[in-house]
């Protein structure tokens, strides 16, 4: 393990600039940690999921939440490596499980289950290998001030996967098509498969984004209390973790990884066998006398309350006639557009969609001329306004004015502003505002070598530098001369 | 430019030379530290150990006659043996001073943050009044009096960061890192050849000025002249740490004057007596760096403050004319 790659910095801090820190590790990986998850997760999950759709039972989901310990295990291993600059493929996770992977975790999985500290303290048993007394005296000192919180991020982090899952079932209830049956009262009613399946693909869906995240911040909280209570020898102990990291068997786990596929192989696919059983009983469910969809209740509410009030208001009446329109509407198929006209509209996306691909490809390949994009010339460099349209067209003119009143100095900044511009628009070279004169004639020498035109700009930068800085004015002839040599140049300095 | 000028230019180029005899391949620092002890500040120079830093500073002090003290800092170090203390004389019954290390012109304090912070706020506050104070008695040092303090970076073991404010009263940071592998083989080749010296003796070093003359050339880096728009840059340039997104502290009005008065040394050695605005940009890393604070996001993102530095010299405008 090089210290060096080390991609964040260890410090002190605050229990909140920890959890920030997690925060921004999961955003930096995130990608990455969610792979980990779905290579780790996947097959179970789709394993009971089907068998909680199938016997519409909570318990499977619920075994599959108990074990969340074991499926943030490779997320930490994937972390504490990551931090190290060191990306260790699924794969190469998956194959050395048993090495990070065990230690503690039946602990974690019974008596330690319900701890609000579980993600803090998941590396005192997976990152430096302690057992037993020697694992509790680490969490004891783990849980020793400055407290890390590592409570609040757990309640944290269960509300906003709770309100997460919340959230898109409702988004599903509002935008799925009727034809669905997926109305607010009929889920949280007499639930079909399809809605058990769902539910639980949409807790799925949450947990791919959480729990990387809560691994990242309890990692982090994990680190920062190390840091508070160790120092530098944090340093140290993590070299030790990363070497033990890198002497991880990588031929352990396939077989494990193998069994897992056989076994699930024989369980029933989480289809939707069974989907006309809850078709017909949603439409059942609606035809009933008894039933009546939220939204109609309210609607029937806000009638009544219309007809109950006296004033009129401008905001009633609209409302009142968006009511009526609903009704009016409500006969309608709302999918009965023309089939062209969809096709249309879905090619179109799809193009659109190939065409941004296409675009965003080329624009990283090296050397593309979608890549290229044209330097722009800064409008300040040097102090001097570099803008070509605010030269005059008559550079000749505007000189001898300039040198007629008396004002080598504009004289002389008209000519460098000219140069400038002219070496610009000859040669672009990234320039910026902040650059000075002897930035810009750098560059050009960089660029161009020792040329005429780069001599010449060499020149006039001394005259301009003693002039502006020195304030010891250069001559009239000076400038003139100055001048002269430019108009020699100035046609030839394309060659340059 | 005036003779003087040109006079003190071709001296502080002469010491220059000399030091860049010893210390191969670090012609930046030897620069750096030059226009320090010029403009009367102290430096901090951070690297690791064996770079050469103690051979600076003995370089520095033979080449200029000073006098040259060194103090190793410890954990056990206490402020008495920085700055001396009252001694009960039996002979005469009554209390003696024995003055400490710190009363000389050339002070290399190695490894400043292995000591603990009384006995740093010590060693600063020597740095800050320049003078001493033993059992109530004042005892001014003699000019030029110039602290070479050097650290080891801070993520390695027993070491105690330096406090921001006292960080700030150091004219200078300088990072010295490794010679590139050309002038690491030339220094090889220099000592195998017996040119260069393998122990910290600088005895083959020309004495080039003294104290007097490094006072002289500090009076002539004060008659450099710095145009107004070249002092509004800077401004702009330490005003522009303040309020930069990713530092959650900005350079001081100390480092706006460090930075000025600094560009008008580096104007000197440069061989002119005005300064451009380059001079700015040469010295601003080294005022700067050790007075800024990376905010956490920054940090997380991969940013330093060097990184920062180089993004505001190149998006602050250049001085207008």
């Amino acid at each position: 393990m090089d210290l060096n790659k080390l991609n964040a910095r260890l410090a002190p801090r605050s229990c909140w600039q920890a959890m920030d820190m997690g925060t921004r590790l999961y955003r930096h990986w995130w990608r990455s940690a969610a792979l980990v998850w779905l290579v780790f997760t996947g097959l179970p999950f789709v394993a009971l999921a089907g068998l909680a759709s199938a016997g519409q039972s909570v318990w499977p989901m619920l075994l599959f939440w108990w074990l969340k310990p074991l499926w943030e295990r490779p997320l930490l291993a994937f972390y504490s490596r990551a931090l190290f600059g060191d990306y260790p493929s699924p794969w190469a996770l998956l194959k050395g499980f048993r090495q990070y992977g065990l230690n503690g975790l039946l602990g974690q999985l019974t008596w330690r289950r319900l701890s609000p500290a579980r993600g803090m303290l998941t590396g005192v048993w997976q990152l430096e290998g302690n057992r037993g007394d020697a694992a509790s005296g680490r969490i004891a000192v783990l849980l020793r001030a400055p407290g890390q919180r590592p409570a609040t991020l757990t309640l944290t982090v269960l509300t906003l996967e709770h309100l997460m899952t919340v959230a898109l079932i409702l988004l599903a209830i509002t935008l799925a098509p009727w034809q669905f049956h997926l109305e607010f009262s009929v889920w949280f009613g007499e639930q079909s498969r399809l809605h058990w399946a769902l539910g639980n693909l949409f807790w799925y869906l949450v947990l791919t984004v959480t729990e990387p995240l809560y691994v990242a911040t309890s990692f982090a909280l994990y680190l920062n209390q190390r840091t508070h209570l160790e120092g530098w020898d944090l340093q140290l102990g993590l070299t030790r973790i990363g070497k033990r990291r890198a002497t991880l068997g990588l031929s352990r786990g396939a077989g494990a990884l193998a069994l897992m596929v056989l076994c699930l192989a024989g369980l029933p696919a989480p289809g939707n066998a069974d989907q006309p059983d809850s078709k017909q009983q949603a439409v059942e469910l609606l035809a009933s006398d008894t039933f009546t969809p939220m939204e109609l209740r309210e609607e029937r509410r806000l009638k009544e309350q219309f007809r109950d009030n006296d004033g009129d208001s401008w905001w009633r009446d609209l409302l009142q006639r968006l009511i009526d329109g609903q009704e009016e509407n409500a006969g309608r198929d709302p999918l009965s557009l023309p089939e062209g006209l969809i096709h249309a509209v879905g090619w179109t996306l799809l193009v659109a969609l190939l065409a941004v691909i296409v675009w965003a490809l080329l624009r990283r390949l090296p050397g593309s001329p979608i890549r290229r994009r044209p330097t722009a010339m800064p409008v300040q460099v040097a102090g001097l306004d570099t803008r070509a349209e605010n030269l005059p067209t008559d550079l000749a003119g505007a000189l001898d004015e300039a040198l007629r009143r008396g004002q080598v100095r504009e004289a002389l900044a008209l000519l460098l502003r000219d140069t400038l511009v002219t070496f610009f628009r000859q040669h672009p070279t990234p320039l910026t505002p902040g650059a000075t004169e002897q930035d810009c004639l750098r560059a050009y020498r960089r660029l161009l070598g020792d040329t005429p035109a780069v001599a010449y700009l060499d020149r006039l930068t001394e005259a301009w530098t003693r002039t502006a800085w020195a304030h010891r004015p250069t001559t009239p002839e000076q400038v003139q001369a100055l001048y002269d040599q430019w108009r020699e140049l100035r046609p030839a300095e394309g060659k340059a | 430019m005036t003779s003087q000028t040109e006079q003190a230019g071709a001296l502080a180029r002469r010491i220059e030379e000399q030091l860049n005899q010893v210390l191969v391949g670090q012609p930046a620092i030897t620069r750096q530290v030059l226009i320090a002890l010029i403009t009367g500040g102290h430096v901090l120079i951070e690297g690791v150990p064996g770079l050469g830093k103690t051979l600076l500073a003995r370089s520095l002090a033979r080449v200029l006659e000073l006098d040259f003290q060194r103090i190793q800092f410890t954990p056990d170090l206490m402020p008495s043996d920085v700055t001396g203390h009252a001694l009960f004389d039996s002979q005469s019954g009554d209390f003696r001073v024995r003055k400490g290390p710190a009363f000389t012109n050339l002070l290399l304090a190695d490894e400043i943050n292995r000591a603990p912070a009384k006995t740093q706020a010590a060693l600063l506050e020597v740095m800050q009044e320049r003078q001493i104070t033993i059992e109530g008695e004042s005892f001014p040092l003699a000019p030029p009096f110039v602290v070479l303090a050097t650290q080891n970076p801070l993520d390695q073991e027993g070491t105690y960061p330096l406090p921001e404010a006292e960080l700030d009263r150091f004219l200078f940071k300088i990072l010295i890192d490794y010679p590139d592998q050309e002038h690491e083989s030339r220094m090889v080749e220099m000592v195998l050849d017996g040119r260069l010296p393998d122990s910290l003796d600088a005895a083959q070093l020309t004495p080039v000025t003294d104290a007097a003359g490094i006072l002289e050339l500090t009076r002539s880096a004060e008659q450099v002249l710095i145009d107004p728009a070249i002092v509004d840059y800077l401004l702009r340039l330490v005003r522009a740490t303040r309020e930069h997104p990713s530092l959650i502290q900005g350079g001081s009005p100390r480092a706006s004057i460090a930075l000025a008065r600094t560009a008008k040394t580096q104007a000197l050695l440069s061989g002119r007596d005005f300064v451009v605005p380059d001079d700015v940009k040469a010295v601003a890393a080294p005022v700067l760096r050790h007075r800024l604070r990376l905010g956490v996001d920054a940090e997380l993102e991969g940013q330093t403050v060097e990184s920062v530095l180089a993004q505001l010299l190149e998006q602050v405008e250049a001085p207008r004319q």
